[in-house]
């Protein structure tokens, strides 16, 4: 069973990772704390099954699997209306103002799901039954959620190598480190700040669009990943990419074992985690 | 509908011809208040919202209650207890709504039923099932716990007692049982009161693991590895909705029902929503005897099940699932009430008289013969059964081979001895 347990630790912890990625671009690039992460993770969990759906009896399953991307697209977009027309105000405002602001976004998101989805629940379960399972020594797995460990994998490379590699990711980092500084060396700061955050928004879709097929879409799936991201950032560290990393591996594997051996501490369990880093390494493990 | 809902009934408004508190003519305002929105619509609120319209439309053909047409308010149950509260008290005090029918979660009915002898206001719960919603911290306690609420079902105690009985019966030999329930009141008291039966049906059979995911969990892989690891020979659940669907599927793709059985506390609606993947030979219990495939022993029973079935089946597409029948039973409930009380009163029955009429009422309802006791709960059989794949449905039926019926009176505590108390009192 240990090699299961592990897997079910990676595949939370991609889950985690991915989430916790766009929170952790935003906030690092732009110091934007974006409450409404989680209702962007919702429009990419809506519009993937939407899409999926729609198509299911027609297309062939590669097309399935390419239809995830509408969450990453739909999300994308939201992000972009919403930096351009709210977030762009709060660059110069304290972390109150982000704060009531994202929270707002994140209320009038739910609404606009509401009001274009319905109260219903969306099953869209095709791409993860169509995959089958695998025999990993002994045990059936699931190979839906290798393919999210996958997916997740290659976001996290094209992040790091896009941050690292690139000039935007180069002229991106200039502005997280210093954004006066980065000014005065005339970047061009509005533009990219939209697209650091159309890129965290998207991030925030993708995860949303792969947690779809294994998880029927309904209001408010966009709170508990929400959590979930805000305690891996807290314990990796605030715009920390390895952090995020190695905050996601920590919860993800700390839930896993701990339901198979200690299962009624489940719920506290996460949030212990996240209380003692506060409490021994406040700016998180590997936070600046 | 059939002519035996009517007879049961059957008293027009020109039997009262002589009364001495008039009828009004205007319509009779029924707030209805389930899951529209939210993961608890598409598996309860809507089926039991689809019921409670098509009820109405039956009752208002027929000339409504007593010559009365209904007016239904259908209300949405989503946004939390102190929304529900709020709801309550503007349908009772502002909308002067006749009756609150309603609630599908068990915080909701907790929080609602108080209310009801402080605002004066009659509400029946339809379909939530906590065991402690009506009974109070120890035995033997004073009934009714609420003066003007009502339930027009049966608690949790009938499911979870009834899958031990059927697991006794079926499965002698089997030496673990584990669970996963979900972790508040609904989650924790379905398996006490399963755990308690099974000690004392089976005390043989050891607890090899206890999970309790949050509500709204969406990623299972760990506890249904947890699960394996554990090798019960059978696992208890109480999860419901699109936890019970998402715990099911990623179950099913990791190879779980290889060697492990599972008995769903309130399993019936979930063949359906899942299709022909659903496993076979998995243990369901179906909150009563809700099951469209069910006939009722009695004569008027059976018929209104027909008529039940093959209505629900033509407005909405669907089979009835057991919410539609717990939506049914309450909006009959306080029909036949009103027409119970009508004929002492002689005229429209006060809340008073119309909560006297519903103790010890008894009424046919599609799946079976209905009575409400003096504690305010019903009391109902409870079908057990087992999932079996057949040509003519695109999802396992219960095999009819195997249905267990357990009576009311084999599943159901007596009135003012808490559930757990009287299983540990079984000799």
């Amino acid at each position: 069973m240990w090699v299961i347990y592990t897997l079910n630790g990676l595949y939370f912890a991609a889950l985690l990772f991915l989430t916790s990625l766009g929170l952790n671009i935003i906030l690092g690039v732009m110091g934007i704390l974006n409450l409404a992460h989680g209702s962007l993770y919702a429009i990419g969990a809506f519009m993937a099954a939407w899409t999926i759906i729609q198509i299911v009896a027609k297309a062939p399953p590669f097309v399935l699997y390419l239809s995830l991307l509408s969450g990453l697209v739909l999300a994308g977009i939201v992000g972009f209306l919403m930096e351009k027309s709210l977030i762009r105000a709060m660059y110069k405002r304290t972390l109150e103002y982000q704060l009531l602001l994202t929270f707002g976004a994140l209320l009038l998101l739910e609404d606009v799901i509401k009001m274009i989805w319905g109260g219903q629940a969306y099953y869209a379960s095709a791409p993860f039954e169509l995959m089958g399972n695998v025999d990993i020594l002994g045990h059936v797995y699931p190979t839906y959620f290798l393919f999210v460990m996958l997916i997740t994998l290659l976001a996290g490379l094209f992040v790091w190598f896009f941050m690292g590699r690139t000039k935007l990711g180069i002229m991106l980092r200039a502005i997280s480190l210093d954004r006066e500084m980065a000014t005065g060396l005339g970047l061009d700061i509005g533009r990219l700040s939209t697209f650091a955050f159309v890129l965290g928004s998207g991030l925030a879709g993708l995860a949303g669009a792969l947690v779809v097929p294994t998880t029927p879409a309904l209001l408010g799936i966009g709170m508990e990943p929400l959590i979930l991201a805000f305690i891996v950032v807290v314990v990796g560290g605030l715009g920390s990419l390895k952090g995020a990393l190695v905050g996601a591996l920590l919860v993800g594997f700390t839930r896993s074992f701990g339901i198979a051996i200690i299962p009624e501490i489940e719920l506290p369990l996460l949030f212990m985690i996240a209380g003692i880093i506060l409490v021994v390494k406040p700016q998180g493990l590997f936070g600046r | 509908m059939g002519a035996t809902a009517v007879s049961v009934g059957a008293m027009g408004d020109k039997a009262f011809g002589q009364a001495k508190k008039p009828i009004p003519t205007t319509p009779i305002k029924i707030a209805a208040v389930s899951f529209l929105t939210g993961e608890a619509a598409a598996p309860f609120g809507i089926p039991g919202y689809n019921t409670f319209a098509m009820c109405a439309d039956a009752i208002n053909k027929e000339g409504g209650i007593l010559g009365r047409k209904i007016e239904l308010l259908s209300k949405d149950e989503n946004g939390g207890v102190d929304a529900q509260v709020k709801l309550a008290r503007k349908l009772a005090l502002e909308d002067k709504v006749d009756v609150i029918l309603g609630y599908i979660s068990s915080a909701s009915c907790q929080a609602i039923l108080p209310l009801a002898d402080e605002m004066g206001e009659l509400i029946i719960a339809y379909d939530c099932g906590s065991s402690e919603l009506m009974e109070e911290k120890t035995s033997p306690y004073k009934v009714p716990k609420f003066k003007l609420g009502f339930r027009s079902k049966a608690h949790l105690g009938i499911d979870n007692i009834g899958l031990a009985l059927v697991i006794k019966k079926y499965f002698p030999k089997i030496k673990s049982i584990a669970g996963i329930n979900p972790d508040y009141a609904w989650g924790r008291e379905s398996w006490q009161v399963f755990e308690v039966a099974m000690k004392k049906l089976m005390p043989q059979v050891q607890v090899v693991k206890t999970l309790w995911p949050p509500l709204g969990n969406t990623d299972f892989t760990a506890h249904v590895s947890a699960l394996m690891g554990a090798k019960p020979d059978i696992v208890h659940s109480s999860l419901w909705g699109g936890d019970a669907v998402t715990y099911t599927k990623q179950a099913m793709g990791m190879g779980f029902f290889k060697n492990i059985k599972m008995a769903y506390s309130r399993g019936e609606p979930y063949p359906q929503e899942v299709g022909k993947d659903f496993p076979e030979e998995q243990i369901i219990c179906c909150a009563g005897t809700h099951y469209f495939l069910y006939t009722p022993k009695d004569k008027a029973s059976a018929d209104l099940q027909k008529w039940f079935v093959a209505e629900y089946h033509k407005r909405y597409g669907k089979y009835p699932t057991y919410p539609c029948y717990h939506a049914y039973q309450a909006i009959y409930a306080y029909k036949y009430a009103v027409e119970k009380a009508a004929k002492t009163a002689g005229g429209w029955p006060t809340v008073d008289e119309i909560s006297n009429a519903l103790v010890g009422i008894t009424f046919p309802t599609p799946s079976g013969p209905l009575t409400i006791r003096e504690d305010h709960n019903a009391i109902e059989d409870v079908l057990v059964g087992f999932t079996k794949l057949t040509p003519k449905y695109p999802f396992p039926i219960l095999d009819p081979k195997r249905l267990e019926v357990y009576p009311a009176s084999q599943v159901n505590p007596p009135v003012g001895i808490k559930t757990v108390d009287w299983i540990n009192s079984w000799k």
